[in-house]
């Protein structure tokens, strides 16, 4: 029925004479157990169905959403946004959508129908039993599933669909309020899940991080743990998206081409990733997907486009499609080839998480985050003890070009404050600017 | 609206053994607006309707939440979610909540120009207006980002318990991103606002001036701008920063729900613990509130999201701490009843413990008197970076229109200043406090899956003394 809805949405805004109709059908079915002190805190089920729509009559461009699948409300929908059309101004810089129809290649490892009947409830207790088990003192996270079904068409010759699954696990240890680890596990496929990796990884850190003392600001060598590199790299995606540079939302404005980065930095943007969170095989606009590269040894290869965005650049889209703003999907950054990074520094930091990056300029890359979970001094090539109560104080920029190694270990990571999934290693990262309150 | 669906799986609930149900049922329809460098980019209108659900089943908490809204289909969600309920329930804290009085009551609050009476072309001739005058500044303005849109929520709250409250809240809003160039420098500003009321609100604004007066001011700093002085400094902050201190240090530190490690593995927790209470923390002329009862405050309402009757929380008073942010769980579980901070955003998210309308009062000094003693310091009058760590307890803020202060008087910017300093010595570091109180609007973000959520932050200008700048 929601399909044939679809449709039928499409024929109606088609005899309307409007130029351009993307409309995009999603369901999702989820399950999410919340815990803390040991304790479910809470069960989340939900699901949700909703139909999208997107119409350009002249440029005048509208979104809505239909909450009521039956043909009469679609017709009252399609009245009422032809009527709010009329009463907005044109966006003169749209160039239109894709053209299809397009082949769609299939990506591994994104659906797995045993996620459908998981008791959650025996992971959770599984992962705490683990931290525990590793002298964790106390554990809060979650662990979620989903399963997603989306279905694309547009008046330009495009008819796709894909079903997904999803399983999210997070689990903070903790000694006390100073000494904890925090640890995900991210995958799309249940048997390539791994809670008893997060769990003794979370509760390793915690043991490690006893007795914090206060940091001391300065320059340092920073080992940034794959969670807190997260972080970081996502905060710089979202700037590779044209419609960020435009807005002022980037500092890599005028960079195209230019060395930004250590050459030792490969970073794509891959929505073909095999087991990769927001792995789809078509963008909002229904083009297929690809890897894109962006910095390649350190030198900015391209902008996040979408259609219409490509036109305006003379370019081609990368399919990123946003169809107001592009969007990375996965963020992947090439393995190194050390084994273990703090062997290789002499003064400097390890830290294994970060929360709250804000910018001061997004221009000139000015930003601050602050190191939360265990942080630790390394001294001639040995962790010497934990430290506390420190920030990342720098330009955004000056980290990428200061990546002096990269671990051969690579993880996905998603989490709380990393809204782009990301595949990566860990990296060390030489003068890096730590300050501290006052 | 169709109540009946909440009286339905209220029903079927504790026909299955839930020993509370409490049932949400939301109406959202809303607008937004976005233009890009004067470009509009897209328009947009919203219809929501869903509804969400917690339980209490074995002594552990549920929840669920659909849009699918026939009787058929939330009755298999709920058997879904009772399997996974009760299956949780072998590892499951026990679920307990404080006695609350029960509530029937409709409220909605008013508006003078009707968010549905205006056509989008009226809405979007603001930021036409704004971008005009900026146009005319000849600033150069590399970037600009606004946002504008407008929601009215109907939201129908049922309990097992009896409590029936239906409430109707328009809320406006307004976002910008401004980048200022001069010569080969750049400096960017950014703001929100928003209120719980009509389209009056907009105007109140006065987006067109304000907009140009933050480019002006940019542009001064670019032009004008010096380093920031070393050692000790006294800083006078404007309402705009004393606002996201308060928010920050203040608000969150004091969620019961942090502070019982419910947030551990997402906002974090508290450096704020339990026998804290009646803890001097800040200096005696200090004073913050929550409030929800503010009438057109953007996080307004006067029933929380457990159907508890909401009122002013001294969150600090005389520079103690007073107070915590309650719902009923973690009321029960520190022996006291909920001060009604439950709340969701949408009919989808779990109502946690949160902030509504945080201030912090007023002093009796005017502004202009809180320079006149400062040999030395800084006067901040908003800013743009700033963050906290997961404990709230450290905590950096960098100025963006800034200014030396020099034996009582004003005299030219300076570059981004820094306040980086922990909780307690912040608020202890107060000696004055000014009679200018204003409110400023946030989304403020919590839980998981995220929840931002409209709160309004405030207060007036205040002065921290002898501050260490590196």
């Amino acid at each position: 029925m929601s399909q044939e809805l679809a449709k039928y949405l499409l024929e109606k805004l088609k005899k309307e004479n409007v130029d351009d109709i993307v409309i995009s059908l999603s369901s999702t079915d989820n399950t999410l157990i919340k815990f803390y002190n040991n304790k479910i805190a809470t069960t989340k089920t939900w699901n949700s169905k909703d139909l999208g729509i997107f119409v350009a009559i002249k440029k005048n461009l509208v979104s809505t959403t239909l909450k009521t699948f039956t043909k009469e409300a679609a017709d009252s929908t399609v009245k009422k946004i032809l009527a709010f059309s009329k009463t907005i101004l044109p966006n003169e810089e749209y160039q239109g959508i894709a053209q299809g129809p397009f082949k769609y290649k299939t990506i591994q490892n994104t659906y797995d129908k045993k996620v459908i009947d998981i008791d959650p409830v025996d992971y959770v207790q599984k992962g705490i039993n683990i931290a525990l088990e590793n002298n964790a003192k106390r554990t809060a996270g979650l662990f979620e599933t989903s399963i997603a079904d989306v279905y694309l068409l547009t008046s330009n010759n495009i008819e796709a669909q894909e079903k997904g699954t999803d399983l999210y696990y997070s689990i903070r240890a903790l000694l006390s309020k100073e000494e904890s680890g925090h640890s995900v596990s991210n995958s799309r496929i249940l048997n390539k899940l791994n809670i008893e990796k997060a769990a003794e990884k979370a509760a390793y850190i915690a043991n490690l991080a006893k007795n914090p003392q206060h940091g001391i600001p300065g320059k340092y060598d920073v080992i940034f743990d794959q969670l807190a590199f997260a972080n970081i790299i996502d905060n710089l995606g979202y700037q590779f998206s044209i419609y960020n540079i435009e807005s002022g939302l980037s500092c890599l404005k005028n960079k195209l081409n230019k060395k930004i980065a250590s050459s030792k930095l490969n970073l794509y943007d891959d929505a073909t990733l095999p087991n990769g969170i927001n792995s789809i095989s078509f963008d909002l606009e229904g083009v297929p997907t690809q890897k894109n590269i962006l910095i390649k040894n350190g030198i900015l290869k391209t902008y996040l486009h979408n259609t219409s965005t490509a036109k305006r650049y003379k370019t081609k889209t990368t399919a990123n499609a946003g169809l107001i703003s592009p969007h990375p999907f996965n963020l992947v950054i090439d393995s190194g080839n050390s084994k273990d990074l703090i062997s290789e520094v002499k003064n400097g930091i390890y830290i294994t998480n970060v929360w709250y990056t804000r910018f001061q300029n997004h221009n000139t890359g000015q930003f601050s985050t602050i190191p939360r979970d265990g942080i630790f001094y390394i001294k001639n090539g040995k962790i010497d003890h934990s430290i506390k109560d420190i920030r990342v104080s720098d330009y955004i920029l000056n980290l990428m070009k200061n990546i002096k190694s990269l671990s051969k270990d690579r993880e996905q990571i998603r989490g709380w404050e990393v809204e782009t999934p990301s595949f990566l290693p860990q990296a060390l990262i030489k003068n890096v600017n730590i300050t501290k309150s006052q | 609206m169709e109540k009946d669906l909440a009286d339905f799986a209220i029903e079927h609930l504790q026909k299955m053994g839930a020993s509370y149900v409490e049932a949400r049922l939301d109406e959202y329809t809303g607008n937004s607006f976005l233009m890009k460098n004067g470009i509009p980019q897209i328009s947009g209108f919203d219809n929501v309707s869903g509804l969400g659900i917690r339980f209490i089943i074995n002594k552990t908490l549920g929840f669920l939440s659909t849009n699918k809204l026939e009787k058929e289909k939330i009755k298999n969600l709920i058997e879904k979610s009772v399997k996974t309920t009760k299956s949780a329930s072998k590892l499951n804290e026990d679920i307990l909540f404080s006695q609350e009085p029960i509530y029937k009551e409709n409220y909605e609050v008013k508006q003078k120009i009707n968010i549905q009476d205006l056509s989008p072309q009226e809405k979007l001739k603001v930021l036409f207006e704004a971008n005009k005058l900026l146009k005319e500044s000849k600033i150069k303005i590399p970037g600009s980002f606004f946002s504008l849109g407008d929601n009215l929520t109907t939201e129908y709250i049922a309990t097992s318990e009896g409590t029936r409250i239906t409430a109707t809240v328009p809320r406006v809003n307004f976002m910008y991103y401004i980048t200022i160039q001069e010569n080969n420098k750049t400096s960017q500003r950014y703001w929100d606002y928003g209120a719980s009321g009509g389209f009056e609100f907009v105007h109140s604004w006065n987006i067109p001036q304000l907009l140009l007066n933050e480019a002006k001011a940019c542009q001064n700093n670019l032009k004008n701008g010096k380093k920031c002085p070393k050692g000790n400094l006294d800083f006078v902050v404007a309402p705009q920063v004393t606002a996201i201190m308060v928010h920050e240090s203040v608000g969150h530190p004091y969620e019961a729900d942090r502070i019982l490690g419910r947030e551990a593995a997402q906002a974090g927790e508290s450096f704020v613990t339990n026998n804290m209470l009646n803890t001097k923390i800040g200096s005696d002329i200090v004073n913050v509130v929550d409030d929800p009862t503010i009438e057109n405050g953007y996080g307004f309402y006067k029933y929380d999201n457990e159907g508890v009757k909401s009122r002013r929380k001294y969150l600090m008073k005389n520079g103690i701490i007073n107070e915590f942010l309650h719902n009923r769980q973690t009321a029960f579980e520190m022996n006291t009843n909920s001060n009604g901070s439950s709340r969701a955003v949408d009919y989808d998210k779990e109502p946690i413990v949160r902030m509504s309308n945080t201030v912090l009062l007023n002093g009796d000094h005017k502004e202009e008197e809180l320079f006149e003693d400062v040999k030395l310091g800084v006067y901040i009058k908003n800013f743009m970076e700033w963050n906290i760590d997961d404990k709230r307890f450290n905590q950096k803020y960098v100025g963006a229109e800034s200014f030396l202060i020099k034996n009582g008087k004003i005299q030219h910017p300076i570059i981004n200043p820094v306040i980086e300093i922990t909780t307690p010595k912040l608020w202890s570091s107060i000696d004055a406090i000014a009679n200018n109180t204003e409110y400023h609007a946030g989304n403020c973000g919590k839980g998981e899956p995220l929840q931002a959520i409209p709160v309004w932050f405030g207060g007036p200008s205040m002065r921290l003394r002898n501050i260490k700048v590196l």
